[in-house]
């Protein structure tokens, strides 16, 4: 897709030479994302007054799980080497099925959820099946689906929220463990743990990892490469309804609107939180700890800003050099390793 | 005869200007109306600004890259124009001269960047639709500027000649101009040489540096043009503007045969995929179906023309390997 993408981006690390063991997590995203939420949670709680108060760090808890589950909806499609603009048009697709369900039907809530998944499964598969089977580039298939899906959703829906929904998941999104802590959190953290579990001990992760790096090497070793792309884009669809789930519990109803026009407002967050965390966007690498890190930085600084009173409209153009920083931050830190390592 | 329908069903404009042939005498006859003075003129103005747009991503899109913030510059440059003349009182054709400057500065930084860096334009451009955004935003607190000048609401809204409006101009000059680009001028050929084959491009004594530049510059200057046109369109100048170009400017090339991969890109046809995706829009209107189906059709419409292309890219490549 890129004229420079043969740029020394992420050759492998030589193992056993002791430079790499330091600069393997020193010089690595997740820590220099650790210093820097660090850094500015101590900038914050300094410079404002309600920063480091229950209140706000259970707002922050609740916003941070939501945009780690975004950005992993988008990371499980990058390891692969492909993307998925559809994202938004998804988890509000699945979340208004969902509601649709519960309303209509009086499904309780744990039947809701479910449809919510699967609604969110089947779409990620119409795109896993559309891209495989036509050859198109991943970008221009989500990009028209994106379209399709958000579409047919606003015309079946009336663009009309689901309101009454079960009291249990307006509760559960206002529902605060030891005062400070949303159960939104903790979601996101266990889905982290499931994550990391499936890419670095499970066969089917192993597959997805190796069929981004290289679909070659992979068909060759026996992966269906076609079958695993169609896997990683149904998990991505899943986790893109999650994060919509959730989003409704904060919101105590299911919003059209709630993803912006055609759900473009998670493109940004689904993209921010892997590219900072180190995710290679050319796929074969992953880093779910630097995804939930990266994730977790953009919603503390927008929520910092937010308090500074930057006004919530130079929150994104902030947002957006942010972006540009951390990509030619890491393109510095990767022609750094490769000069030393010539150097070693 | 034979020979002559067969050479032009190959090329990239049969298939969409079939499409827009038939669609026009099917829908003419079921709805006259279709047909009539004011429904040609407002079917001119949307395929007038939609072709700037599809031509600001079609200039990426030969380079082998992608655009996202070809909206984020149209509408900063159409709250930078609108707002200029309301607040500063800058004339019209001043304004109209700095505000191609901004989008020609936007597009040249994204350029500078993705050259400089050799990072996907899509991440860095992602990055600056936010930015840019922001700054839109950031100015505007989301509201629009209201005091646009007489004589910018009459060219957007006034006719040069029949039916035809004055907004055809500068569409049919930056068409023209990016066809005499692309075609003669060592520019356009050396974005062509960059998208189909970026390493022969280089070999070849190319600077790809320049060249993606360049491309970039254009597709900011394209960019915004078009926010101008819509601001004279609208009579006011929108935060909003822009928002929904992303999936437009994909369609209308894609549907003109353009590949996605670099080098081979269409004037002619991603024009008439700009008449075909304005058809299609004007006749939902015309038959009172629901406005949201439009994005439905929207999105179909860019896998149907992907389909094709791909299934003539196969067809191709099995004759050429069926002559050696």
């Amino acid at each position: 897709m890129q004229p420079a993408s043969s740029l020394p981006l992420g050759q492998p690390r030589p193992a056993g030479s002791p430079s790499f063991v330091r600069a393997g997590f020193l010089g690595g995203n997740e820590f220099g994302l650790i210093v820097l939420i660090v850094v500015f949670a101590t900038l914050f709680s300094l410079a404002t007054k309600g920063f480091a108060s229950p209140f706000n760090l259970f707002t922050l808890g609740r916003t941070m799980g939501i945009d780690i589950l975004i950005g992993f909806s988008m990371m499980v499609v990058i390891v692969s080497g492909g993307l998925n603009l559809a994202v938004g048009a998804i988890g509000v697709c699945a979340v208004m099925a969902a509601g649709y369900a519960m309303e209509t039907f009086g499904l309780p809530w744990p039947l809701g959820l479910a449809v919510c998944l699967l609604v969110g499964a089947a779409l990620g598969a119409v795109n896993g099946e559309a891209i495989v089977r036509s050859g198109v580039h991943s970008f221009i298939i989500t990009l028209a689906t994106m379209s399709i899906f958000f579409g047919g959703m606003v015309f079946l829906t009336r663009a009309e929220a689901f309101r009454e929904l079960p009291p249990a998941i307006a509760a559960f999104g206002k529902l605060r463990l030891m005062g400070f802590l949303s159960p939104l959190f903790l979601v996101a953290v266990a889905t982290a743990l499931v994550l990391g579990w499936l890419y670095r001990f499970t066969a089917l992760g192993r597959r997805m990892l190796a069929a981004g790096a290289s679909p070659r090497a992979a068909e060759v070793s026996g992966i269906r490469v076609d079958r695993t792309i169609v896997g990683c884009h149904i998990l991505s669809g899943v986790l893109a309804a999650l994060a919509g789930a959730m989003l409704t519990a904060r919101h105590g109803a299911a919003i059209p609107s709630m993803a912006g026009h055609l759900g473009q407002d998670w493109l940004l967050p689904a993209f921010l939180a892997p590219v900072l965390g180190g995710t290679l966007l050319t796929g074969g690498k992953v880093s779910v700890l630097g995804t939930l890190l990266g994730a977790m930085l953009v919603s503390m600084l927008t929520n910092g800003l937010l308090l500074l009173r930057v006004g919530e409209f130079w929150v994104q153009a902030f947002l957006g050099l942010l972006l540009l920083t951390a990509v030619l931050l890491d393109l510095g830190r990767r022609r750094l390793l490769a000069r030393h390592r010539i150097a070693v | 005869m034979q020979t002559m329908l067969g050479k032009a069903a190959n090329t990239d404009w049969f298939g969409p200007l079939a499409v827009v042939i038939v669609a026009v005498v099917v829908i003419g006859a079921i709805e006259p109306t279709f047909l009539s003075a004011f429904n040609i003129q407002v079917l001119l103005s949307a395929i007038a600004v939609n072709l700037v747009i599809a031509l600001a991503q079609m200039i990426i899109i030969a380079i082998g890259q992608m655009n996202l913030s070809v909206g984020a510059i149209g509408g900063l440059v159409a709250i930078a124009f609108a707002g200029m003349m309301e607040v500063w009182g800058v004339p019209a054709p001043l304004a109209l001269v700095l505000a191609l400057a901004i989008g020609l500065a936007g597009g040249l930084a994204n350029g500078f960047i993705v050259a400089k860096t050799g990072i996907s334009a899509f991440i860095i451009t992602l990055a600056s639709l936010s930015f840019f955004k922001g700054l839109n935003l950031g100015i505007t607190e989301a509201q629009p500027f209201y005091g646009v000048p007489d004589a910018v609401k009459a060219f957007g809204n006034t006719n040069m000649l029949g039916p035809i409006p004055w907004l055809v101009l500068p569409a049919a000059i930056a068409g023209l101009g990016i066809w005499y680009l692309l075609a003669k001028l060592r520019i356009g050929r050396q974005i062509l040489a960059v998208g189909g084959n970026p390493h022969a491009a280089e070999l070849s004594g190319i600077s790809i540096f320049q060249t993606t530049v360049w491309a970039h510059g254009l597709s900011g200057l394209l960019a915004a043009l078009g926010g101008v046109m819509v601001v004279a369109r609208l009579q006011i100048g929108q935060p909003s503007i822009g928002d929904d170009w992303l999936i437009l400017s994909f369609a209308a090339p894609v549907i003109g045969g353009a590949v996605l991969a670099g080098g081979h890109v269409s004037v002619a046809g991603t024009a008439l995929g700009v008449v075909v995706v304005a058809i299609i829009t004007q006749s939902l209107v015309l038959f009172h179906i629901d406005p949201f189906v439009v994005q439905v059709v929207l999105g179909a419409l860019i896998l149907w023309a992907v389909g094709i292309n791909r299934w003539r890219e196969v067809r191709v490549e099995r004759r050429l390997r069926g002559a050696s």
